[in-house]
């Protein structure tokens, strides 16, 4: 609760003090790194079959979201845009879920030309934006590791320099391949996601920060399993191989970062970050990874932030950053396409976000009994059906005004 | 009188031959850690979930039936995260290997052996209560293609309907969190003889058997399967070829060497010799062949392999240390029976890994899904077959540490009584002693060296790097080093324990007398025995 008086204190501030630098207000380009998010509303996803012909020509409004190196890249590894389109599906759900008890519930535009998917709330460089530049980009690791395991890419791959090895590849498997997803997934979401974030200003610079935090997100959550297959079965031998988390557990990672954001400015000492070590630790076998970058790309995300506040400490990897203060989501506001807590519903016992005095930005809540017809004492059956009784209960729902 | 080329050799020669087998040891360090990737690789495979095409009656359909989703068309694929109002008939496809770097990849008969390993991904959902051990009933079929079939040409390798027992926890009850479950062993193929492989698993559903269900929401079922490298297989086959002829030939030569001999050999060189030829057994390098056989017995074979000569090995340690214990009790300790207590040790602990390993592999010939530690009976005989060897094991390494603390104090009493010998005498005692520590010591080295290695190579988790810049694969290096160091620990032994051709030098004539006298008093032929068990046998009396 606290922390919400905060920050609607903050949220005041911001609207007291517009004093937000020109040069961020009027880069029109701000917006199109992150178009390639209209992917998730692009038709049925089921459209773009892996590895079939028809994959090369994609849907024009598809096409259309992206730049011409998402396009380049979706051209050279067939499957993959599938695999994003389901990434950001999957960040949009999870985005939604996280937020579903906040004011800011993470709403989605039906997806027109040329806009952008979560509204122009991401103009701004809040909380907010941080985490949805941080989910969608965990959101296409998460995916692009998981359709390689499922085989639906075939370039996938340990190897991080940009030529194709050609028939060597094959030998190099009989040899001694190297099975690792998860820098692969990393190592696209880079080329793909952080397309047009070139660093230059501090915007691009939060949203390369917010995006690698979201990768490094899921990368850490990687957990090793091994199995022994030595004389008799013995541990004389073992192999380790890590597994990947669910979404879920990423989202709420994300989500406590959220809370714990660090507000930044820009700094003028740049220092060598380990950007690459939560991935090396963590995935098994590539240290290269690093070393194989060219020095323009290893320039890039060699920044440090410096913390708002001198006192606090500068954001690490896993931390999200913003710029500004959240704009007040109480309100109905079509400059940043805000909705407005009207008519949302509240929990009149909470004392957090959710409860209705928070939520309701103090104007009140109307309260209604109404009889809900749910399914109760469900029973479950392999697979996947779910045997539910019908009961109507009375239940009171309390609406903001 | 004739003894050991340990004895006779000089400090120089001695340094030479030892300074050539670290030389060589180090060489087969080096070759794994430099030359040989990582000794296995594994790829983990996610199944995809395809619309069962079930018979009219509902049963799955018979086994020339395929679902596979590379190339695309034959699979409807479901979206298992959702929970549905219906159920579905579900099978889970996995292609093995997965395509990578561009390429259509396939086995190679290098790569050895295949083993699969499955992981089941359960959704928390309040409603819906997993118990924390769930017995998991499989319909697993496996089918085989070869890159010049045609694409749909899968063709059946090996079929079961398998239970396994798993185990799932959480530690965080929150919605859509996966259960933490335990990873099954799935199957273990001996031989990657054919090019792809394609593996259909069935979850049945029998409310009336119980059989799956109180599963929960199974969202994804993942399949890690660990091949051999290939490269590995080619560094520790090329191993095996230089080992072999050498071995073989030193073997050749050792024997020649007793036979030249006028008595009969004595136990302790029929010890060598048959250590020896467990060496040669194990470096045949059999592996060629299965370029161009099916050989699935493979994994089998090179466990039995493994375990008579690590049989020999201890046995030979064993009767090293009696032999040299330095007690006269008659004629009868030059024989097997004398240690029949100790090597049942051996002998029970060998057999009954023996027997675990002909339930578990020699069935997994016929079923490759087949696991012993499914049922509760089998699980209690495996359990009790490994119990057994460790309690031998136990007990081996109190009977041997045993003799050799015995051999020591032995050695230490004679050592007293060393001054009051005369000077050349003492010399040549005192020079069997320290090559007999001298061997002790690289008994030692060698067992501890294994040891910390694999000790190592555990905290380390099958990864471990020194530096980013020394590309060396420890893993590789460990098991190359190994191997070269028993192969050239059972050289130097077969060198170094062979009966020499020289004869003592001419012994200065004032104390020369004495000494013929005391020789003269040796129960037996003096210059044909072994002079280690001479000089135990010779002190004795002293």
């Amino acid at each position: 609760m606290t922390t919400m008086r905060l920050w609607m204190m903050l949220g005041a501030l911001a609207v007291a003090v517009p004093a937000l630098p020109a040069e961020m207000r009027s880069n029109k380009n701000r917006g199109r790194g992150s178009m390639w998010w209209g992917i998730a509303k692009a038709g049925e996803p089921n459209n773009l079959l892996p590895m079939s012909p028809t994959s090369l020509h994609m849907d024009p409004t598809v096409y259309a979201t992206l730049r011409r190196k998402q396009r380049r890249l979706a051209r050279e590894n067939p499957g993959v845009l599938m695999a994003v389109a389901r990434g950001a599906n999957q960040a949009i759900t999870e985005c939604q879920h996280q937020f579903r008890n906040r004011r800011w519930n993470c709403s989605t535009k039906n997806f027109l030309r040329g806009k952008n998917l979560f509204g122009k709330i991401v103009d701004r460089g809040c909380r907010e934006t941080a985490f949805i530049y941080a989910i969608t980009s965990a959101a296409v690791t998460h995916s692009i590791a998981r359709a390689c395991s499922e085989g639906s890419i075939q370039s996938c791959s340990c190897d991080y320099s940009h030529q194709s090895r050609g028939p060597s590849g094959v030998r190099d498997w009989e040899w001694g391949g190297c099975s690792d997803n998860i820098g692969y997934g990393f190592r696209f979401s880079r080329e793909f996601v952080d397309t047009g974030e070139r660093g230059r200003n501090l915007r691009e610079k939060m949203n390369l920060h917010n995006n690698e935090a979201g990768r490094t997100h899921v990368s850490a959550e990687m957990r090793q399993e091994c199995k022994c297959h030595g004389m008799s079965g013995s541990c004389t031998v073992k192999t380790c191989w890590m597994r990947l988390p669910t979404f879920r557990q990423v989202g709420d990672n994300l989500k406590d970062r959220f809370d714990g954001a660090s507000r930044v400015m820009v700094s003028n000492s740049e220092r060598t970050r380990g950007v690459s070590n939560a991935i090396t630790s963590n995935s098994a076998s590539n240290s290269v990874h690093a070393q194989r970058e060219g020095l323009s790309r290893r320039h890039r995300y060699n920044f440090q932030l410096k913390p708002y506040n001198p006192e606090h400490k500068p954001p690490g990897v896993k931390d999200l950053v913003y710029l500004e203060p959240s704009p007040p989501f109480c309100e109905k506001n079509p400059k940043l396409g805000i909705l407005g807590t009207h008519g949302r519903q509240c929990n009149d016992t909470s004392i957090g976000v959710d409860g209705c005095d928070l939520m309701c930005c103090g104007r009140g809540y109307k309260t209604q009994e109404v009889i809900v017809v749910e399914r109760c004492g469900c029973t479950f059956h392999w697979c996947c059906e779910v045997k539910c009784q019908l009961c109507r209960t009375k239940k009171t729902i309390h609406t903001c005004l | 009188m004739q003894g050991t080329i340990i004895e006779n050799l000089s400090g120089k020669k001695l340094a030479v031959l030892v300074l050539l087998l670290v030389l060589g040891q180090i060489v087969s360090f080096l070759v794994g850690g430099l030359v040989a990737p990582p000794p296995s690789n594994s790829q983990n495979i996610l199944g995809t979930a395809c619309l069962d095409q079930r018979n009219a009656n509902g049963t799955p359909p018979g086994i020339d039936k395929w679902m596979y989703s590379r190339p695309s068309g034959k699979c409807d694929i479901i979206d298992t995260h959702e929970i549905t109002e219906r159920i579905l008939p579900i099978v889970y496809s996995f292609q093995m290997p997965t395509p990578r770097n561009k390429q259509i990849l396939d086995y190679s008969r290098w790569q050895h052996s295949l083993i699969g390993v499955l992981q089941v991904d359960i959704m928390y959902h309040s409603h819906i209560i997993v118990p924390p051990t769930t017995k998991l009933t499989l319909d697993a079929r496996l089918a085989y293609r070869n890159k010049d079939d045609p694409e749909n040409a899968w063709k059946h390798y090996a079929s079961s309907v398998v239970e396994r027992n798993l185990d799932c926890t959480i530690d965080k009850l929150h919605e859509e969190y996966n259960y933490n479950c335990s990873i099954l062993s799935l199957f273990e193929l001996g031989s990657l003889f054919h090019d792809y492989y394609l593996l259909n698993i069935r979850l049945p559903n029998d409310p009336l058997k119980n059989v799956n269900q109180d599963l929960g929401h199974v969202t994804d079922l993942w399949l890690t399967v660990i091949n051999q490298n290939g490269g590995f297989t080619k560094v520790w086959v090329s191993l095996k070829t230089i080992y072999f002829p050498i071995t073989l030939l030193i073997l050749c030569w050792y024997w020649r060497r007793i036979h030249m001999l006028s008595r009969s050999p004595a136990l302790l060189e029929y010890m060598l010799l048959g250590l020896g030829c467990a060496l040669s057994l194990l470096n045949l390098p059999l592996e060629y062949f299965t370029l161009v056989f099916d050989m699935p017995f493979m994994l089998l074979l090179e466990d039995v392999r493994q375990g008579i000569f690590y049989a020999l090995l201890l046995s030979f340690w064993l009767i090293f240390a009696g032999e040299h214990l330095m007690v006269q009790d008659g004629d009868h300790k030059n024989s097997l029976k004398g240690y029949w207590r100790h090597l049942s040790a051996v002998g029970v602990g060998c057999l009954s890994l023996l027997f675990f390993d002909v339930c578990e592999r020699g069935v997994q010939l016929r079923n490759p899904f087949y696991s012993i530690w499914v049922t509760s009976v089998g699980a209690k005989m495996a359990l009790s077959f490994i119990i057994l060897a460790g309690i031998s094991a136990g007990i081996y390494l109190l009977f041997l540490s045993y003799m050799i603390w015995k051999v020591f104090i032995n050695i230490s009493a004679k050592r007293a009584v060393l001054p009051s010998m005369s000077s050349a005498r003492r010399l040549h005692y005192e020079g069997v002693i320290y090559r007999f520590k001298f061997l002790m010591i690289a008994t030692l080295l060698c067992a501890s060296l294994t040891v910390i290695g694999f000790i190592l190579g555990q905290v380390a988790e099958g990864q471990w790097k020194w530096d980013q810049d020394i590309e060396l694969e420890m893993t590789s290096a460990f098991f190359t080093g190994v191997y070269g160091m028993w192969n050239i620990y059972i050289i130097a032994l077969l060198c170094l324990y062979a009966p020499s051709h020289k004869q003592w030098p001419v012994e200065p004539s004032e104390n020369s007398v004495s000494e013929e006298i005391e020789f003269s008093r040796l129960p037996t032929e003096p210059n044909e025995m072994l002079s280690l068990t001479a000089f135990s046998r010779k002190t004795a009396i002293d």
